[in-house]
């Protein structure tokens, strides 16, 4: 059935018309105002001006970023450049540091390297004692973490050498003039006991002396 | 009257915060960075000076 305005509106004629009284009076009407003014002001802030104003702050903040950005790369590119330079320049050099620090444990060169040592010195080198060595370096082997050691690995060798005191004296020299990267942890010399000196020797046994040292050398892990 | 009172009341604390709240999504919009992570871990500053000496004082040391 249709909607028939002219008969039916009369019925809602009453609310409408009850309204009418309260718009009459003046406070009214100005609290009316007020209160949709700022009910207009309120909701046009947050879906008109906020998007406007927060976008023209996000655009002046990424121009301010992508300046300092780019000021930045030039920088690192300057830097990287620079880098490559030295790089080239030191290129000769870089398998030095391989032999200070092998990429791994590295045991029979470095004893052979103390052998040659005591040999240049003119010292007895009587004992080598290393505990468990491991044959290559943490990363290589599988299964392992990636993340670097807390302190770099080494490993200890006690050795002793026996000699005259000028050729434990050249020993010590040469052993801390080692490429390899060597800490004497320990020394202790003493006079070389008459017993245990072989008879083979040469030299008076009295002024023989022998040394234990306790060295420490590094290796790297990447 | 007082309806309108009530009224008035709660428009006035509703303009307020709606004031708060823009300002402070404003803020947020001008400290946050626009750069993302992974640029800024390619432009951390790299020094390309190389410890020379320390190479040639290893290079002077010997192997026997």
């Amino acid at each position: 059935m249709p909607f028939n305005y002219k008969t039916e509106l009369k019925q809602y004629r009453k609310y409408y018309q009850s309204i009418e009284p309260i718009f009459t009076k003046p406070s009214s009407r100005g609290y009316t105002t007020v209160i949709f003014s700022f009910l207009a002001v309120s909701l046009f802030g947050w879906y008109a001006i906020r998007p406007t104003i927060q976008t023209i702050l996000y655009l002046r903040r990424e121009i301010a970023d992508k300046t300092e950005l780019n000021k930045e790369m030039e920088d690192k590119i300057s830097a990287l450049i620079e880098a490559q330079a030295y790089y080239q320049q030191i290129e000769p050099l870089l398998p030095v540091v391989d032999q200070a620090l092998p990429p791994q444990p590295d045991a029979v060169p470095f004893f052979i390297q103390l052998r040659n040592v005591a040999s240049a010195s003119g010292v007895l080198l009587s004992t080598i004692q290393t505990p468990t060595i491991p044959l290559v370096s943490n990363s290589l082997q599988k299964g392992q973490a990636t993340s670097p050691p807390a302190s770099q690995p080494a490993y200890i060798v006690t050795i002793q050498v026996r000699g005259l005191y000028d050729g434990v004296k050249s020993f010590l020299t040469n052993v801390n003039n080692l490429r390899r990267v060597v800490t004497v942890d320990s020394i202790n010399i003493s006079p070389t006991d008459t017993t245990h000196v072989s008879s083979q020797s040469a030299l008076p046994s009295s002024r023989l002396l022998q040394a234990s040292l306790e060295l420490k050398t590094y290796y790297l892990t990447k | 009257m007082d309806n309108d009172r009530d009224l008035l009341l709660i428009s006035v604390f509703t303009f307020f915060t709606v004031c708060l709240w823009i300002t402070f999504e404003l803020l947020k919009t001008v400290k946050t960075t626009t750069v993302s992570a992974t640029t800024q871990q390619i432009i951390i500053p790299l020094s390309s000076k190389i410890d020379v000496d320390t190479l040639s004082a290893i290079a002077n040391k010997k192997v026997y």
